[in-house]
């Protein structure tokens, strides 16, 4: 390549209308909060942050890598396991669990592909199921580490540093900024290069094998990666309930999950991020139903799918979206069109 | 249908008033109506309903509402249900959950902003350790366990199997009872906990028999003890089988047939006892489910209502969660369908148990 | 001279395993056409066997009649099913949409939300509890083998799955119908270039398959004396575990594997805690597929 035709980055940012737009909401949502004195609207945008990291981090390895995973509420469970022991039984705070809890979920994740990574399409997804499920009875079973069934209870609220942020704005920023800055990180990782070589696993990865991708040691990065962002949400939800016991990451969690990515549009970012939003935000509005609002549920997600079967914000719009926004900041030589981040 | 019906109305009615009343009290109820253990939340729905309208029609005051919400037994909506009624600043008590991992959860909430809770099931060692506002109206493992061993160990049984299902209440179950029984010169010669729903018990019936107990000790709900003792008839086993007050339910005569018979466990409610008000609540019950007896369950959850409505007009006027927890704390003899409650400083329920076998396909007290 | 002990578990196991293999047989069928997961076959399970709770507690009809009711809703379940949730995604016939991965777990998830709403309906109406069934139906008689004890039940859960099999291998094998399943099965797209009613050669595959789970419901609930709403949810994950170890395409081999899951179960159980022993069922299937990346009977590598 001829450096000449280089142009310098210009700031990275080309239409800062959507940032912007994403900054004003996280500001402005909690003056809005704050107005009202509800705690019930911070613990719902706090739970729907939390499911928009995990839908996000799901979106890593079953959109962009097109790995079918029906086990990912396990590793969330790791991460939020790992959180609640670390404070509890070593007294460590919210700043180092973080951080610990996403690396001993990468880490369970990496051993566990090591073996199974090799495996293709609905063979992966029933060793992803397995894994889900054993990991799931280690926690309920294992009572002299878990206390299994009894849970554990997170003493420790949210912190940075010694500094307590546990009332009810400091944890929504919190929770906020960690959630933006994983998803800005997903962002970048499913817009890039990176993720245009994972696409291509997804699409054939047979032919990408061929073409010199390294499919296995890509697939398990991203299931790595994936797992890592899914134990920094097991964390917040540790510190942030106070109480975690394994029903919380049961195969029907990993199902909901699942559901979110597919209803917001498989393989984009800002349509895992809608499908968290609409399925943790739907049951709670429809409890005016009683006892049906599930039923509504179910069928706003039949609906949602016949209708609008890739998604309600799909990939191809994702991508189109992306471009528009970012188009000129992955232009790297004068009048060339960038595909993404390197 | 009729139940159904009653909860749209309950939900209607919530909607309306407000500001109907001026007297109004209200309480919170959180517990799952829908989902796997919708069963139980259902029954809770009706005693609560049953309570209050005795409360309301009773002339007091003031009438109380209680608000339920349905929690599908998930910690997610558990805690987010907390923070709802912990922000309805005319909340001044709350009942529930029915599980005790979301009742953990939602204590969290409760914690901190100074709410009541009193919960008619969650058996969770550690639950009314959590701050001075959670109280439960359940006889604990603590309590039962000792009772039941002794009962065991009275009847010459010395090698005795223990299992119970893998939950925080089926660890209490083995823990409360291991240690009596050691102490009373008996040995545990098996202990095992299984997986809730778990639908084939064989295997595990004919590991115990194995280990060739003289006596089994089980804590099981209704369901699973129900598939339990009729696998232990397929198989043939003659060996004596006790339970836990949380077995208490005709659903398991129901379920069981004759595979329960002969079966012992402990009990605080007995529909038979012919006092006025455990048949007048027998009797509302009937009317309401199709003619059906209640069981443990629904009796806990009936006082766990009373003991709250009491908490409040004690309160009463202008009751704050504040009174309302020290009314609750203050309860001695409450004389409830399930016995005289009273709460210790531990917040724990203290509750006399009845000793029950089932005979001719019915539940029947028994001296020993 | 073996332990009788070993002997029990390892009936029991079997039997199990039976229950498994039941609601694998179907399950199998319905993957094998469209190459997709029917996350709803553990509600076809489910409505059949409260069909036929519905028929004993209406009518209080010989056993036969219950089963053939619960036949009946099966196929109607699996006629309704296959329409709503499974046919309307085959309207985008173009290329990409026929690769598109999104598709392919828009119709898995489309068969999980109408499985919800059948749950739930199934809850409002029923209630979430254990229904009971009266004594004279069930089929838990205790029958005495040698050192093992076995049910009556076993016995017909034993015959009506070998029926099933066989009946199905001579379906697929004999008949007119199942040469048409099986060439959907192998490339759609072919078999319409042929002159195969795709359409309806699905619906059929539906209907069969659904059939299938419906009597599976059935005797499970008759076997286990119990029925509720959530009851197809563990088997459901078993027939799947089962399909899958069997290698997707094999019917016998789903049912082969749906027995070594039942028998692996109750042998764990043994050796450790009653808690753990799906940990060994689970792990077992991990090395299956370490070893045998297609199954333990799977002949082709699927190219997705």
């Amino acid at each position: 390549m001829n450096g000449s035709e280089l142009v310098p980055l210009r700031g990275g940012w080309s239409r800062p209308v959507p940032l912007l737009a994403a900054l004003a909401l996280f500001a402005v949502l909690p003056a809005v909060l704050a107005g009202f004195d509800r705690g019930y609207l911070y613990q719902i945008a706090n739970l729907s942050l939390i499911f928009v990291l995990l839908s996000a981090s799901m979106h890593l390895v079953t959109g962009v890598a097109g790995l079918l995973h029906l086990g990912h509420a396990a590793f969330y469970g790791v991460g939020a396991y790992t959180a609640a022991l670390l404070s509890s039984k070593l007294g460590l705070g919210f700043t180092a669990t973080l951080p610990l809890s996403g690396l001993t979920a990468a880490l369970v994740a990496f051993l566990v592909a090591l073996p199974t990574m090799r495996l293709v399409s609905i063979y992966f997804a029933v060793a992803t199921l397995a894994i889900g499920q054993m990991l799931y009875l280690v926690m309920l079973n294992w009572v002299e580490l878990t206390k299994g069934p009894n849970g554990i209870i997170v003493t420790k609220g949210l912190e940075l540093f010694g500094f307590s942020l546990s009332g009810r704005l400091p944890t929504y920023y919190t929770v906020a900024v960690v959630v933006a800055l994983c998803v800005v990180a997903i962002g970048r990782l499913s817009h890039s290069y990176y993720g245009n070589t994972l696409r291509s696993i997804r699409e054939d990865d047979q032919c990408a094998d061929a073409m010199g991708v390294r499919t296995v040691r890509l697939k398990m990065e991203a299931f790595t990666l994936s797992a890592f962002f899914a134990g920094v949400a097991g964390s917040l939800w540790a510190h942030m309930t106070g109480y975690i016991s394994p029903g919380d990451f049961k195969f029907s969690e990993s199902i909901l999950i699942l559901a979110m990515v597919v209803v917001g549009g498989l393989g984009s970012l800002p349509g895992a991020v809608i499908g968290a939003l609409l399925l943790i935000l739907l049951p709670e509005g429809l409890r005016g139903l009683g006892d049906f609002r599930n039923i509504m549920v179910g069928l706003v997600m039949f609906l949602s799918i016949l209708l609008l079967p890739k998604g309600l914000f799909g990939e191809v719009s994702a991508l189109d979206f992306a471009r528009r926004q970012w188009g000129a900041a992955w232009r790297r030589t004068r009048g060339g069109e960038g595909i993404g981040w390197r | 249908m009729t139940m159904r019906l009653f909860g749209l109305l309950a939900a209607a009615s919530v909607g309306l008033s407000g500001t109907a009343f001026a007297d109004t009290v209200k309480l919170g109820y959180q517990l799952p109506l829908t989902g796997e253990t919708a069963q139980y939340g259902q029954d809770f729905r009706k005693a609560a309903d049953i309570a209050l309208a005795e409360f309301n029609k009773s002339g007091k005051p003031f009438t109380v509402e209680i608000l339920f919400e349905d929690s599908r037994s998930d910690a997610k909506e558990g805690t987010t249900i907390a923070r709802k009624f912990v922000d309805n600043k005319e909340i001044v008590g709350v009942l529930g959950d029915f599980t005790s991992g979301v009742s953990m959860a939602a204590a969290q909430v409760y914690k901190d902003a100074g709410m009541p809770q009193l919960s008619q099931t969650a058996s969770h060692p550690d639950y009314t350790k959590i701050s001075k506002y959670q109280f439960r109206n359940i006889a604990t493992q603590a309590q039962e366990g000792p009772y039941n061993a002794k009962w065991m160990l009275s009847k010459g049984y010395k090698n005795i199997a223990i299992i119970a299902e893998q939950t925080d209440w089926g660890q209490s179950v083995g823990a409360g009872f291991t240690d009596t029984v050691k102490a009373g010169g008996g040995t545990i010669v098996f202990s095992e906990f299984f997986n809730r729903g778990l639908k084939d018990y064989r295997s595990l019936i004919s590991k115990i028999e194995r280990a060739k107990p003289d006596a089994i000790y089980t804590g099981f709900f209704y369901e699973d003890g129900a598939q339990f003792l009729k696998q232990v008839q397929q198989l043939g086993i003659k060996t004596p089988v006790y339970s836990t007050s949380a077995a208490y339910s005709p659903k398991l005569l129901e379920l069981a047939g004759d595979a329960a018979e002969g079966v012992h466990l402990t009990s605080n409610f007995l529909p038979t006892d012919p006092s006025a008000d455990v048949q007048h609540f027998v009797t509302e019950w009937k009317a309401k489910s199709d003619g059906a007896v209640p069981g443990q369950f629904p009796a806990q959850a009936y006082d766990a209502v009373r003991i709250m409505l009491a908490a409040v007009e004690k309160a009463y006027p202008n009751p704050t969660r504040e009174k309302v927890r020290d009314a609750l704390a203050e309860t001695k003899d409450f004389p409830g369908v399930t016995g005289k409650t009273t709460f210790g400083p531990d917040r724990e329920a203290q509750k006399e148990l009845v000793k029950v076998e089932v005979k001719g396909g019915a539940f029947v007290p028994v001296a020993d | 001279m073996i332990d009788p002990y070993y002997l029990q578990q390892l009936a029991i196991g079997l039997s199990l395993g039976m229950t498994y293999a039941l609601m694998a047989i179907g399950f199998t069928l319905i993957f094998g056409v469209l190459n997709v997961v029917n996350f709803a076959h553990g509600e076809i399970y489910t409505l059949g066997a409260f069909a036929g709770l519905v028929l004993i507690s209406a009518a209080a009809p010989p056993a036969v009649a219950v089963i053939f009711a619960a036949l009946a809703i099966g196929a109607l379940a699996g006629f309704s099913l296959e329409r709503l949730a499974f046919k309307p995604f085959r309207r985008f016939t173009d290329e990409a949409s026929l690769k598109s991965r999104a598709m392919r777990e828009s119709t898995l998830l489309s068969s999980l939300a109408v499985s919800i709403v059948v749950r739930e309906g199934l809850e409002i109406g029923f209630g979430s509890q254990m229904q009971s069934i009266p004594f004279a139906y069930l089929i838990n008689t205790p029958v005495r083998v040698g050192p093992v004890i076995l049910v009556t039940g076993d016995f017909i859960i034993f015959g009506v799955a070998a029926a099933m099999l066989v009946g199905l291998q001579y379906l697929l094998t004999r008949t007119r119908t199942g040469l048409a399943i099986r060439a959907v099965s192998n490339n759609p797209l072919g078999a319409k270039y042929v002159g195969i009613d795709t359409d309806r050669t699905i619906i059929v595959t539906f209907v069969v398959g659904s059939m299938m789970g419906a009597a599976a419901g059935i005797l499970t609930g008759l076997y286990y004396g119990a029925v509720f709403p959530a009851m197809g949810f563990i088997p459901g994950i078993k027939a799947f575990v089962a399909m899958v170890m069997g290698g997707l395409s094999s019917i016998p081999g789903a049912v082969i594997c749906a027995l070594i899951l039942g028998i692996a179960e109750s042998m764990a159980t043994t050796f450790v805690s009653s808690g753990w022993s799906d940990m060994v069922a689970y792990g077992f299937l991990i090395v299956t597929l370490i070893f045998f990346p297609n199954g333990l009977f799977g002949a082709r590598r699927e190219r997705v």
